[in-house]
Order: structure tokens, then C-alpha cells, then sequence
């Protein structure tokens, strides 16, 4: 009973405390009533002091259990999963998107109740059109980077190659399904990218090339109309309006989805900020990947020791 | 008996002296004015050469609405004669006023049209803009519905026509104007767009013409099928306008994005076919292609349905792309939910079957 012990001195001074209160404040009661109420209240300091003592403990666990938790995750291993370029592409990809969602889909639906406010609150349609365009700009800038990201870094050109799709996808999406179901107790093991993250990036692209195809045509109308005829802007602007819808929801509900309401995720994860996995979620998301990193690592140490 | 008999009498006695005494009246204070007003040849030489024809005769009145009133009921200024000053004019709220005497008919259309652009006009001190009895006649005063009105259906636009002359030159000759001509019923006139007591200037948010507002003075009879069909004109004009983005944006309120009549004119509209209108396929890159909107506009604006719905199967090649877009979002979105619906269901039962153990 170290425990006991330790909080003993505290806890005899106290009730000697109470006990000279209590013969000073119970002079001319009968000695039978002043001893049973002396017992009474003998008995609720102790009761008391018990609960203060037990408070105190469990804090104390928890603090220590957060701190070692700390302690594991500082000593767990980071694996960086997006670099600094890519995390500066989809800040960029994500904040055009915003923009351009608040500044369109008004007019795609004019009479929902939030469009007038979503347009009233760049001061009018004049400059929530001008807000549409400069967002364009960067959706275009966007685009242009990921291009030469692609071609001329290492990561973009290992990045774009694992991105396409492939036959193993195929028997994932298969797998997946029946884990879900329950017919079948092993999940798919993905690599780095998973037919989930594959069909987020190829939408993005299709996306991009619809959008901001459409949209020049939109843009330039004028100039467009030079060289081919009206119905061109017309199947442009239908174009532009339709995927937008399409883009939109499958951000809201897909991409939402997996970054933020899924249950392992929610309410969301910083992955965007900081670009890092930890070597749990690592085994677990993206297992194949982190055995070839394990298998790498394999190779070049004999010859760190060799040095 | 012949107490009854001798009050009747009497009360008739009566009757017919209050008749022929206000008929004498009457025909009194006409024979007094058209002592100088019968006469065809009395007119007055105003200072700048022109002449004031003041010929009033006993028919003056006859037919009108006032028929029963006499000269100085409206006149009333007048109290000599002959009288040394012109006449102040009229005033016609001095009987038309809510609970009047007379009995008169009175309703706020006066107060409407001190709001107006013309009431307006007059109150800022403009001799010219007109008072009730330039729109509404002075001695032949008929109902609005009397086809011999001066603010008759058929007859407005030739009394705005008065004052605004280049305009209803130009409306006379368009759709709108022919069709009245014709005796089209449904054909409007210049009240049918601008109102009647209640016109503003069309730079005025309370217009009926205000750049934001068009749309809708125009869908009034060409949105609805009952009208347009009669007439072979499509009656979707409208929804197709709101639907682009000229509709929407001007539904946000922007003054600068085209409505109805900055491509179709505004008093000169005239069908497609016609070589003059603004909407004719050879003029559509003049109107389109005007400095404040598409400058160097060319022909291509004109290929292709303007008033294109991407709903129906006429629409061509944007019906197509519609419907592929359709059926990829109903088809991409489908797959999308099933598979969060699969993954959520496969983490309830991982979660049961863990509990389980």
C-alpha cells in the first residue's frame, strides 16, 4: 500500500483538524448526539477525500499514457508521402476549386436559396465573374505545373507511371468488394496508389482537360466563334456546366468521403499539410509499398555498413 | 284622397322646376360661351404666328363621358365674360378625388401618376409633359374601352405618338405594330409594356422596362403557349433566355448583359425573316458584335439555334453532349455511392464480428 502511505500525513491532519473543530463547536450538545454527529461527519470527509484521491490518480494515468503515446509516435518511423511540390500543387488545385465552385454553381442553380447570397457576397455578378476567372487562372496554372512536375522530376515521372490503371486495380476492386461484403476475410494489399486514389487522380485530369477546355471557349467566345460556329459554344458551355456538376459532387461525396468522413479519417487528416504517413498507417494503407521500401532499404544498408 | 292627390301635385310642381331651372342653367352658361366660342372663324393669333383654335360648340360634349357637365364645371376659373385671362387648364382632380360629390369616378391612378416620369416632369415645372387630358382627350372624353378613345387599345400609341414621335414612327412599322394595326387582340401597345399611369423612365428600378425587368414584361404573352401558339411563335423564348447565362446574370442583376431587347430592339422589333430586323441571321453580327458586348462578333453567331434548349432532341449536338453528360454523372455518381455504401457496410461488420470475439 505505497499508495496509503503516501497520502497518510495529509489525510490524519485533516481529520485532526476536523476533530478539534468539531469538540470546539459541540460543547453543550449530549455526548451520545455530539459523538454520533462527530461520526457523521468523520465518516463524509473520509468519503470525500477518497473521491479527490481517485480523481487524482486517474489524471495522473492519463497524463503518463498521452506522454508514452507521444513518446511511440515520435519514435515511430514518417514516411513522406507527397513532397513539398505536390502538397504546393493541390493547395493550389484545392483553393481554384473552392473558388470556382462558389463563383459557378450560382449559376448553374439561380434559384437556390444560397446563390444570390453566394454571388451578393463578391459584391454582384460583375466581379464574382472576375473571381471565376482569376480562380480559372490558377486552375490552369495548376495544370501547367502538374505537367512539368510530371516530366521533369523524378517523384512526378515514378508518380505518373504507378498512377496507371492496370489489371491488378481490376482484381482489387474485386477483392475490396467481397471484403466488404464478407465473402471473403483478406483485403486487396495496395501499393503506393490504390484504384480509390487512381480514379481520384484521372478524374482530376479528365476534369482539367474538360473544364478548362470548355472554359477558354467560354472565355474567348468571341475569338472562338472567328473559326467555328455557335453551337461549338453552345456544346462548350453545356459541357462546362454538366462537368462541373459531375466534378463537384464527386469532390463532396467521393473525395469527402475518403479524406474526411470515413471512420478511420475522421474528421479529416492533415496528410495535405504536412505530406507525411505513419509507419502504421503505412502497413495499413499501403502495404505493398512499404515492403518495397523495406526490401530497398534491405539492399543499401549492407553497403552503409560496408563504409 | 285629395290631400294625397295636392302633395303630389306638388312634389311633382317641384321636381319639374329643379329640372328646367338646371336645365336653364345650363343652356344659359353655353349660349353664353358659344356667343364668341360657336364661331368657326374665332380663334386667337399667338405672338409666334400660330393660331389657338378655341371653336367649341354645344356638341363639344356630346358623347363624351362629361356629356352632362357644362363649361365652367371644368372651367371654373372662368367667372366673367368675357373672361380678360386664357383659362388656367384643367384640373381634372377637382372632382376626381376620393369621395367626391359629383360622383365621379375616382382611383389612385392620379396619385400613380404624380410618381411618374410624367407627373414628375410636370412638378418640375416642364409645360410640355402631359396632364390627364392630354392622354385622355379634353372635350371627347370616352371610356378606355370605347374604341374611339384617345387611350384605346388601338388608338394609345397614335396619342404617346403626339409627343413621342420617332418612336412611334418606328414601333408602326414593327411586329407589334402591324399586328394592332391588324386588330390583332393580344398585339401591345405602348401601354402594354410601359403601363398606363405608372411610367418611368426605363434607367428607373420601378420600370417595367428596366434592363433587369424586360425579360418578364416580355414573358407576360410570349411565355405563354395559349397566345403564341396562335400565331406559330415558340413560347420557350423566354425559359431558354433565363436558362443561359444572359438570363442568369441577369437575374443577378447585371445591367450590362443582354435582355430581350438588347438583341431583338426594343420599338422596332420585328421578325427574324424580316431583312430589318436585329435578329435576322445577316444582322445578328452587327447586334451581337455592338461595343459594349461582343466587338468583332462575325457571322458564326448566327449558326446555330440561339434559344437552344440542350433538353430536346432539335438542339442537335448539344442534346447529345447533355445527355452523355447525364447518364456519366448518374453512372459515376452510382458507382461512387455503392462503393461508400459497401466500404461503410464492410466497417459495421468488422466492427460486430470484433465485438463478437
Amino acid at each position: 500500500m505505497p499508495e496509503k502511505d503516501r497520502k497518510d500525513p495529509v489525510t490524519g491532519h485533516i481529520e485532526k483538524e476536523v476533530e478539534n473543530a468539531l469538540t470546539e463547536g459541540l460543547p453543550e450538545l449530549p455526548p451520545e448526539e455530539a459523538e454520533a454527529l462527530k461520526e457523521k461527519v468523520r465518516r463524509r470527509v473520509r468519503e470525500e477525500m477518497a473521491k479527490e484521491a481517485a480523481r487524482l490518480a486517474r489524471e495522473q494515468r492519463t497524463r503518463e499514457k498521452k506522454r508514452q503515446d507521444e513518446e511511440m509516435g515520435e519514435k515511430e518511423e514518417k514516411f513522406e508521402r507527397f513532397n513539398r511540390n505536390f502538397r504546393f500543387q493541390h493547395m493550389v488545385l484545392f483553393s481554384s476549386v473552392i473558388l470556382l465552385v462558389l463563383t459557378g454553381m450560382p449559376l448553374k442553380f439561380p434559384d437556390f436559396v444560397l446563390s444570390r447570397f453566394l454571388i451578393a457576397l463578391w459584391g454582384g455578378i460583375q466581379n464574382s465573374t472576375i473571381v471565376h476567372r482569376i480562380a480559372a487562372g490558377m486552375l490552369i496554372y495548376f495544370m501547367v505545373h502538374h505537367f512539368i512536375y510530371t516530366i521533369l522530376t523524378r517523384d512526378g515521372r515514378r508518380d505518373f507511371l504507378l498512377m496507371i490503371p492496370g489489371l491488378q486495380d481490376a482484381k482489387d476492386i474485386r477483392k475490396n468488394i467481397r471484403n466488404f461484403l464478407g465473402k471473403s476475410p483478406d483485403k486487396p494489399s495496395f501499393g503506393r496508389f490504390s484504384y480509390i486514389e487512381k480514379f481520384d487522380y484521372w478524374a482530376v485530369y479528365w476534369g482539367c482537360v474538360i473544364m478548362i477546355g470548355s472554359g477558354l471557349f467560354l472565355w474567348f467566345e468571341t475569338e472562338v466563334m472567328r473559326f467555328l460556329p455557335k453551337y461549338a459554344v453552345d456544346m462548350a458551355h453545356e459541357m462546362h456546366s454538366d462537368e462541373a456538376l459531375l466534378a463537384t459532387l464527386a469532390i463532396v461525396i467521393w473525395h469527402f468521403y475518403n479524406v474526411h468522413f470515413n471512420p478511420d479519417r475522421f474528421p479529416g487528416t492533415l496528410l495535405w499539410w504536412h505530406g507525411q504517413l505513419t509507419e502504421h498507417e503505412m502497413k495499413e494503407e499501403h502495404p505493398l509499398e512499404y515492403e518495397e521500401i523495406m526490401s530497398r532499404r534491405g539492399k543499401e544498408s549492407p553497403e552503409v555498413a560496408d563504409r | 284622397m285629395r290631400k294625397s292627390l295636392m302633395t303630389a301635385a306638388v312634389l311633382l310642381g317641384v321636381a319639374l322646376l329643379a329640372a328646367f331651372a338646371s336645365d336653364g342653367q345650363a343652356l344659359i352658361s353655353l349660349e353664353k360661351c358659344t356667343l364668341c366660342h360657336g364661331k368657326p372663324e374665332f380663334r386667337k393669333l399667338l405672338v409666334n404666328g400660330a393660331i389657338r383654335d378655341v371653336f367649341v360648340t354645344g356638341d363639344s360634349l356630346k358623347g363624351s363621358v362629361h356629356e352632362k357637365k357644362v363649361c365652367t364645371d371644368c372651367h371654373f376659373d372662368v367667372s366673367e365674360i368675357p373672361h380678360r385671362e386664357r383659362p388656367k387648364r384643367v384640373t381634372c382632380t377637382h372632382c376626381h378625388f376620393k369621395g367626391n360629390k359629383e360622383g365621379a369616378p375616382q382611383s389612385d391612378n392620379v396619385l400613380a401618376y404624380f410618381e411618374s416620369a410624367h407627373g414628375k416632369a410636370i412638378a418640375a415645372g416642364n409645360v410640355k409633359a402631359p396632364l390627364c387630358q392630354d392622354c385622355h382627350g379634353d372635350h371627347q372624353i370616352l371610356k378606355v374601352k370605347n374604341a374611339g378613345s384617345k387611350v384605346s387599345r388601338g388608338k394609345v400609341a397614335e396619342t404617346c405618338g403626339r409627343c413621342h414621335m420617332e418612336i412611334y414612327a418606328r414601333f408602326k412599322t414593327s411586329i407589334h405594330g402591324v399586328a394592332l394595326e391588324k386588330g390583332i387582340p393580344e398585339a401591345p401597345s405602348c401601354t402594354g409594356c410601359h403601363g398606363e399611369h405608372r411610367i418611368y423612365a426605363h434607367t428607373d428600378p420601378k420600370s417595367t422596362v428596366y434592363p433587369t425587368k424586360v425579360s418578364e414584361q416580355c414573358s407576360k404573352c410570349h411565355a405563354s403557349v395559349a397566345i403564341m401558339s396562335k400565331y406559330g411563335i415558340e413560347a420557350e423564348q423566354v425559359a431558354t433566355y433565363k436558362e443561359s447565362f444572359h438570363g442568369v446574370a441577369n437575374q443577378f442583376g447585371s445591367r450590362t448583359v443582354a435582355n430581350c431587347s438588347s438583341c431583338h430592339g426594343v420599338h422596332d422589333i420585328r421578325p427574324p425573316e424580316d431583312p430589318l430586323s436585329m435578329v435576322n441571321a445577316r444582322n445578328i453580327p452587327a447586334t451581337c458584335g455592338k461595343a459594349s458586348c461582343h466587338p468583332g462578333a462575325t457571322a458564326n453567331f448566327a449558326v446555330g439555334k440561339i434559344h437552344v434548349d440542350p433538353k430536346k432532341k432539335e438542339a442537335g449536338i448539344i442534346y447529345w453532349t447533355a445527355t452523355f453528360f447525364k447518364y456519366l454523372t448518374i453512372g459515376t455518381m452510382l458507382a461512387l455511392i455503392v462503393h461508400i455504401f459497401l466500404d461503410m457496410y464492410g466497417r459495421t461488420r468488422r466492427l460486430r464480428g470484433e465485438q463478437g470475439r
